[in-house]
């Protein structure tokens, strides 16, 4: 029985900004503080033969200008091979050459318009097949030179940063066991995170060379050790600090205006600078990389897939980033949530000439999940029977194996498809008035499913705080960031629950490396499992302490007592508050606290009983939890324009337990959205290495008007390691929705597109195509 | 006060009145994020010269308030209807609807997209802002803000 766990309430940082009163990284302001900003490289690959300084330092109000060779280090969470600023080589347009402090922003653009830069150009790759070829340019000459994690496995003196095989049964057997072999190749491409705030940060470095970061970093202790590792330094020089943080869907891991900033700041030290990136920046810094999926799947004529064969390449741009962790969790995944007996998936991350690629909600799966579901409906209708049935027939149950070798604990995804199934057939008065409001064309309609599975990155570790102070106010000391997705709402709603008191009395620490515990990530939909189950224990522990203490005052046993309502209860009746327990312990006007701690690791990982000892390493291919989601999309295509409209999406998510309803339903809604995005709208368009959409006017997102009519429903299947049987939620719900819009387009017009996005110029020549080899018009 | 004639209006809030609820997304624009009212009409505060509000009305999200001092029904209904995540786009759309309801007081769902469809929002996928926005028409008794 819980009274605060599973109940809608409201978010605790919803008054501060719905005033305009969060403060956000680009709304700080410190004594002294100058404004930094960047030049971007105008060659995708070359030598930097020369850099002139000297029109740009007479600048008036410079402080100070920089070139890679004056802050020469490397960063990198996979693989240490990203400059702070360019050293002699440049490898993407867009990539930061010169850094610029100044009194205020006019005298640092000016500065930066008389760098004069010159290169030697380098032959460039952009096609990551191309990229792989023997003859490639290579991006970076010496590529095994570079530290990196274990995870990394490249293939040197060639372009790919990543190679590996994940493999289960035999491949040669489960294809002699179909009866029908299915052989596509899918594309996604490159598109970009769009927060609304763009990336921005402040940076100190005092004079004994300590470093103070504030921003909006997802991750501050991944960030401060990037930092140390990075200068050599040890992680305690290095205090970085989140606050609000203006969206973020992956885009603000790593180092990006950070590295910029810090760099500055050696160089003035002392002087606070701050970073604030323009949206153009912030398009040509980072993207999801684009992927190509290779599938071979093995089917019965009864509609069981006995084998698949994946083959990924993914564009990661010029820099690893998170690419080769990133393409280790999307082909871990990219079978599918199918029972499929035999399979096997090689991954192929590669370099390229354009921005690097990192982490976007899915890391990875979107793109694996768009190819398995628009195949999923290519053999559905040459086996003759519906898409439901097909995906009935093979989906993964309790205990299933997938190819990683794990078996799956805590599926709820059959439900989610039903729910799905019968959503999407019901008649809708909603999608009827919107058909009436269509604008004038030759509309037909369809509808389309997809279902999808989700891994988190695994092992990692939450610490927290549970504090309780002399009134009985509780503060929870995390470093979980509130990038929005309302992590702060549900650390809150857990421990009022075990505490039993009202959220009120309830304060969440923003992250500061210096005072709050660690965390490993805020990223891979992990924070309500991992720093849920540490907030949890940590305030077990503050009440343990509480009891205790409590227990002295009543001359009972602990066990005797219970917390609710925001009272201490003895068996028999009695009753203190909270702070009378602190009170009368350490004395009137003393002074009290309780301080709760935990930290959490996953211990006992389930669904590994059958690959005997195993030794986990960071970014293993195995998941201490797996979230399933099913979703439906019911669309409208202009035949005569190729224009498609999403009507109707039905999301249905096993999230184990929703912790904040309300909560959950944001997450999968603004996910479906940017699936929505992903499947209809979003791409980068290059010319030689330079993206020519760097702005919203020409990269397009969804707007009001894009967006249907979204039903979410919640399927529990509780975890049973889970906070009270939570999961995770935010990332799982992209994947689905551009294949459920994919296999909808398709039933509505016939015409299957297998590179995203389904803009109404591709799909519209592809109608026409058909539509002439239909009337023998080209024969 | 005086402004170097090329300040935008959003410069103008943001840096001289140190005004930091309006957003700036974009600075070409595009995102909506530095939406304010000015004579009652939304604009895009990042391209609005300042010079031009030189005897106007210019209202932000830090202005708005019912009639007795509290958050005015539109922030209300944001917060309760879960129409907000990250929050960075938030004040732009509140001021949008605003200037939504200013000039239609019960506007229906197809009214209030069309209304804030200048104002990209990257975390809620818009249905809960409908729901809001609904919720602060009815809580103004269809009489506008």
């Amino acid at each position: 029985m819980s009274d605060i766990v599973g109940k809608p309430l409201m978010r605790i940082d919803g008054w501060a900004k719905a005033t305009g009163q969060a403060l956000y990284v680009a709304d700080l302001v410190f004594p002294g503080m100058l404004v930094g900003k960047f030049l971007g490289s105008t060659c995708a690959h070359g030598r930097i033969k020369n850099i002139n300084l000297e029109k740009a330092k007479r600048v008036k109000g410079v402080k100070a200008i920089i070139t890679g060779r004056d802050f020469p280090y490397l960063h990198g969470e996979c693989i240490i091979n990203i400059p702070f600023l360019a050293i002699d080589k440049v490898r993407y347009v867009g990539e930061p050459v010169v850094a610029v402090a100044a009194e205020d922003e006019e005298a640092a653009k000016e500065a930066l318009s008389l760098v004069e830069v010159e290169y030697e150009e380098l032959p460039a790759v952009f096609d990551p097949e191309e990229a792989m070829r023997e003859d490639a340019p290579l991006i970076h000459e010496e590529m095994e030179k570079y530290q990196y994690i274990s995870a990394v496995k490249m293939i040197p003196k060639t372009n790919i940063c990543q190679h590996f095989v994940l493999s289960l049964g035999s491949l040669e057997e489960g294809f002699a066991q179909s009866d029908y072999i299915f052989e596509d190749r899918f594309t996604t491409p490159q598109v970009q995170h769009a927060a609304i705030e763009t990336h921005g940060s402040i940076a100190q470095v005092d004079t004994q060379g300590r470093i103070t970061l504030w921003g909006q970093n997802d991750s501050p202790h991944r960030a401060r050790k990037e930092i140390a590792q990075a200068l050599g330094i040890p992680q305690a020089r290095v205090r970085v600090i989140t606050g609000y943080v203006g969206g973020n869907f992956g885009g603000k891991g790593g180092l990006k205006s950070e590295a910029i900033a810090i760099a500055l700041a050696h160089k003035v030290r002392g002087r606070p600078v701050k970073v604030i990136f323009t949206r153009e920046e912030v398009f040509r810094t980072i993207t999801r990389s684009g992927c190509i999926v290779y599938l071979k799947t093995g089917v019965r004529r009864d509609g069981k897939i006995m084998a698949r064969e994946v083959k990924l390449i993914w564009d990661t741009g010029a820099y690893a980033e998170k690419g080769p962790t990133i393409s280790l969790h999307g082909g871990s995944l990219s079978l599918g949530p199918y029972d499929i007996p035999h399979g096997r998936v090689e991954s192929f991350t590669v370099f390229t000439n354009k921005p690097m690629s990192g982490a976007m909600r899915g890391y990875g799966l979107p793109q694996v999940a768009f190819a398995y579901e628009s195949q999923m409906d290519l053999i559905a209708e040459r086996l003759g029977i519906s898409p439901y049935e097909l995906r009935m027939k093979n989906i993964v149950h309790e205990r299933s194996k997938v190819v990683t070798g794990q078996r799956l604990y805590a599926v709820g995804l059959e439900e989610c498809l039903i729910k799905v199934k019968e959503e999407l057939e019901r008649p809708d008065e909603a999608v009827e008035r919107k058909v009436k409001l269509l604008p004038l064309g030759n509309w037909v309609r369809g509808k389309g499913l997809a279902v999808s599975y989700k891994s988190t990155k695994t092992p990692t570790v939450s610490a927290a705080y549970v504090k309780i102070d002399e009134d009985g106010s509780v503060s929870i000391v995390t470093s979980t960031v509130e990038v929005g997705q309302g992590a702060h709402t549900v650390l809150t709603q857990i421990a009022a629950e075990v505490l039993g008191i009202k959220e009120e009395i309830i304060t969440v620490s923003f992250a500061d490396t210096d005072v709050t515990p660690y965390d490993t990530s805020t990223t891979a939909s992990r924070s309500t499992y991992h720093m849920g189950n540490a907030v949890l224990q940590a305030a077990l522990d503050a009440k343990r302490q509480l009891l205790a203490l409590a227990g002295s005052l009543f001359k009972c046993s602990p066990e005797q007592l219970e917390m609710r309502e925001g009272l201490v209860w003895a068996r028999d009746g009695r009753k203190m508050t909270i702070s009378q327990v602190l009170r009368d312990t350490f004395g009137p006007g003393a002074g009290a606290a309780v301080l709760g701690k935990a930290v959490f690791s996953p211990d006992g990982i389930l669904g590994l009983e059958d690959l005997g000892e195993v030794k986990l390493e960071a970014f293993s291919t195995f998941s201490v939890f797996h979230s399933y989601a099913a979703q439906g999309a019911e669309v409208a295509v202009d035949l005569d324009t190729g224009m498609v409209r999403v009507l109707k999406i039905v999301a249905a998510h096993d999230v184990g337990r929703a912790i904040n309803p309300v909560n959950c339903r944001q997450q999968i809604q603004g996910a479906c959205a940017m699936g929505l995005g992903f499947a209809l709208m979003e791409e980068y368009l290059w010319r030689e290495g330079k993206v020519v959409n760097a702005d919203f006017l020409d990269y397009t997102i969804p707007t009001a008007l894009d967006c249907p009519k979204m039903e979410v429903f919640l399927v529990e299947k509780a975890h049973p390691q889970g906070p009270y049987g939570a999961k995770g939620v935010g990332e799982m719900a992209l994947a689905p929705t551009a294949p459920a819009i994919a296999n909808a387009v398709y039933n509505a017009c016939g015409v299957r597109i297998r590179d995203l996005p389904i803009k109404p110029v591709k799909l519209l020549k592809e109608l026409i195509k058909k539509r002439s080899e239909k009337e023998g018009l080209f024969q | 006060m005086e402004i170097e004639p090329k300040t935008t209006l959003l410069d103008l809030l943001r840096q001289n009145l140190g005004l930091t609820g309006t957003k700036e997304g974009c600075g070409t624009g595009d995102c909506g994020a530095c939406t304010v009212l000015v004579d009652g009409k939304a604009v895009n505060s990042c391209l609005y010269p300042a010079c031009e509000v030189e005897g106007r009305e210019v209202l932000t999200i830090e202005g708005i308030k019912d009639k007795d001092g509290n958050p005015h029904p539109l922030q209300r209904a944001f917060v309760e209807e879960g129409a907000i995540q990250c929050g960075f786009c938030t004040p732009g759309l509140i001021m949008a609807a605003y200037a939504l309801l200013l000039e239609n007081p019960k506007p229906t769902d197809e009214e209030i997209k069309r209304g804030i469809a200048g104002n990209l929002c990257r975390c809620t996928g818009y249905v809960q802002v409908v729901e809001a926005i609904k919720k602060a028409s009815s809580y103004l008794e269809g009489g506008g803000p």
